[in-house]
């Protein structure tokens, strides 16, 4: 809303100068190189050239050679292909709801003068500042299959030593469980500044009315801010889908690109895939046509998204 | 009746806190205890919490017997060329996005919000091949280059900061006859000291911790920043994987202290990215 209205006045502005460059119009133009440089190498010719390549054989010895639809085709019957498409929407589904859920239901905890507020807030945002290399080494302490935490508490209990990480059926929830836990401080954050805006007497008013803290968070919180969930549903999913650096760190042996994916690819995102074609096998415009495989569906959900937040997110007015 | 509420309220955003608050620090707690055992109490089954005896020395050898420190001495590089270059880049830009007309300034400005929409993977790709014909493959440039062509990020939060200054200064500026880039300089950089920190935080973190563009650029072992230095020592530890616990641990003390002597800023950090 803020930009809509700085166009609208600069608008006007623009309307009374003249049409000759002035003095801070120099400046001005001058002043946005950085961002015109940006965005003329690094956006529009990135983004065409990869276009571009997804329609070429390129391995970077010899120039691209345009072979038309052959990368897109041999995609749609590439086994690989299908199952790290499976794997990344599993992991997507999996993780965005439960991190969004958990980082509102800390955000509405931690939305209250309470002691010690400072020290939870540096406790969950601990894990979002560590590299995912401190991470593998740290969920590593829980979830080593021979001397990690979990396993020595599920004997403790009784029940069977698991194989997480190395497990098909429970790399990717393994994967996801840690990721939730690195990722949901910083999701509280965004919630806790959604919150701030939610005014006071609403829940005043919901008190008098008799609601108990379910009720009112039912029917005052989450309406009021299903506009921050919104941007945290669409962030989330963006990023998720993009999801490399996780797999590749966690799943792979001591940063080989080649043997990350595992258990026989039962973690293997599109990410990593296009990473291992692009990068390790030099099949550039294969991992081209995977990257723009990859835009289209992040566009379609992101459509998908906006139609749908009609009918759930709350406007005021 | 209404005060019994309010404390129930409270407990119960305790208990949340208080439970989650474990739940983030005892892996922490426990790969920090691991880093200091030795490798046959470091592998015990079951699991013995309290190392016996503390070897403070494991630390002592991971920084003498690996390239630590050159790792370390190759991502402060990074950190320190990305944080100049966003704090420099974004804040000129975001300038004149705020307090100057010129022509295209619409439209530019609804690209930069458009670049925020395109998923960088698409990108990667032809970056690589524009970094490998500059003969930056195999240099710690391609790592912090970008910061200084002005990420939508910074651009962004310096320009809300320079929207919230009165016109007043400008025309003051204007009236001692400064030039827009002087205006900018002299007067409104040095009032926008809090976001110039935030941005700073934020690149700091966001590029002592990446592992995809080393990963892609980075083929030397001497060229590694921590994150992939470590990950790769692995093949030298083995047997010995405690070391490699104290490593990640100690490539996380940088980023610690400065996130906890900042912590203010940061958090405005992120809670400005989802206000976007």
């Amino acid at each position: 809303m803020l930009v809509n209205t700085e166009t609208i006045k600069t608008r006007r502005k623009t309307k009374k100068k003249g049409p000759a460059l002035s003095h801070e119009g120099k400046w001005g133009l001058l002043m946005v190189t950085p961002y015109l440089l940006h965005f003329i190498i690094f956006i529009l010719f990135t983004l065409l050239a990869s276009l571009y390549f997804s329609f070429s054989s390129y391995d970077m010895l010899n120039p691209p050679e345009w072979v038309g639809l052959e990368n897109y085709n041999k995609l749609i019957q590439d086994p690989v292909f299908w199952q790290s498409l499976k794997n990344t929407i599993y992991f997507t589904v999996l993780f965005v709801p439960t991190q969004t859920i958990l980082a509102l239901i800390l955000a509405v905890a931690l939305n209250q003068s309470l002691k010690g507020l400072k020290l939870f807030r540096i406790a969950h945002f601990i894990p979002v500042i560590s590299s995912w290399t401190v991470v593998l080494y740290v969920a590593d302490a829980i979830f080593n299959p021979r001397f990690g935490l979990a396993n020595d508490l599920l004997v403790k209990i009784g029940l069977q030593p698991q194989q997480w990480l190395n497990d098909e059926q429970q790399v990717i929830p393994v994967l996801v469980a840690v990721a939730v836990w690195k990722g949901v401080g910083y999701m509280m954050v965004i919630y806790l500044a959604g919150l701030q805006n939610v005014p006071e007497d609403l829940y005043e008013s919901a008190e008098i009315e008799g609601a108990g803290v379910l009720k009112k968070f039912r029917h005052v919180t989450i309406p009021l801010i299903s506009g921050t969930t919104f941007l945290v549903l669409v962030l989330s999913t963006i990023t998720t889908f993009q999801a490399f650096e996780q797999v590749y760190v966690m799943t792979g042996n001591g940063g080989d690109i080649a043997s990350a994916g595992g258990p026989d690819n039962a973690s293997m995102v599109l990410m990593l895939y296009l990473f291992q074609q692009g990068f390790s096998f030099l099949k550039m415009g294969y991992a081209s046509a995977i990257a723009w495989v990859l835009f289209l569906i992040l566009f379609v959900i992101t459509m998908i998204q906006v139609k749908l937040q009609k009918k759930w997110v709350h406007y005021e007015k | 009746m209404k005060k019994n509420f309010h404390k129930n309220k409270k407990k119960i955003g305790y208990i949340i806190i208080i439970l989650s608050s474990l739940i983030m620090f005892t892996p922490f707690i426990t790969a920090t205890l691991n880093s200091l055992k030795t490798y046959a109490q470091y592998t015990a089954v079951p699991v013995e919490w309290i190392p016996d005896p503390f070897r403070w020395e494991n630390y002592a050898d991971v920084w003498q017997m690996t390239d630590f420190a050159l790792y370390g001495w190759n991502s402060l590089i990074v950190t320190v060329m990305s944080v100049l270059g966003a704090i420099l880049s974004c804040s000129m830009v975001a300038y004149a996005f705020a307090r100057l007309e010129f022509p295209f300034k619409n439209m530019l400005f609804f690209m930069v919000l458009g670049t925020l929409m395109i998923p960088p993977v698409v990108m990667i790709i032809p970056q690589f091949i524009i970094f490998r014909y500059l003969g930056f493959l195999d240099t710690l440039v391609p790592l912090w280059i970008l910061e200084w062509l002005a990420q939508p990020f910074g651009v962004f939060l310096m320009r809300q900061a320079f929207l919230g200054i009165p016109k007043a200064y400008e025309e003051a500026a204007t009236l001692d006859g400064c030039t827009p880039f002087q205006t900018y300089w002299r007067v409104f950089l040095p009032m926008c000291k809090p976001q110039l920190a935030t941005l700073t935080i934020f690149t700091f973190m966001t590029k002592w911790n990446e592992i995809m563009a080393p990963v892609i650029y980075l083929s030397s072992s001497e060229k590694y920043t921590l994150p992939i230095g470590v990950l790769q020592m692995s093949g030298a530890w083995f047997g010995k994987e405690q070391y490699l616990v104290a490593a990640a641990i100690m490539s996380l003390i940088p980023v610690l202290i400065v996130f906890l002597l900042t912590e203010k800023f940061f958090i405005k950090g992120a809670s400005s990215s989802g206000l976007k």
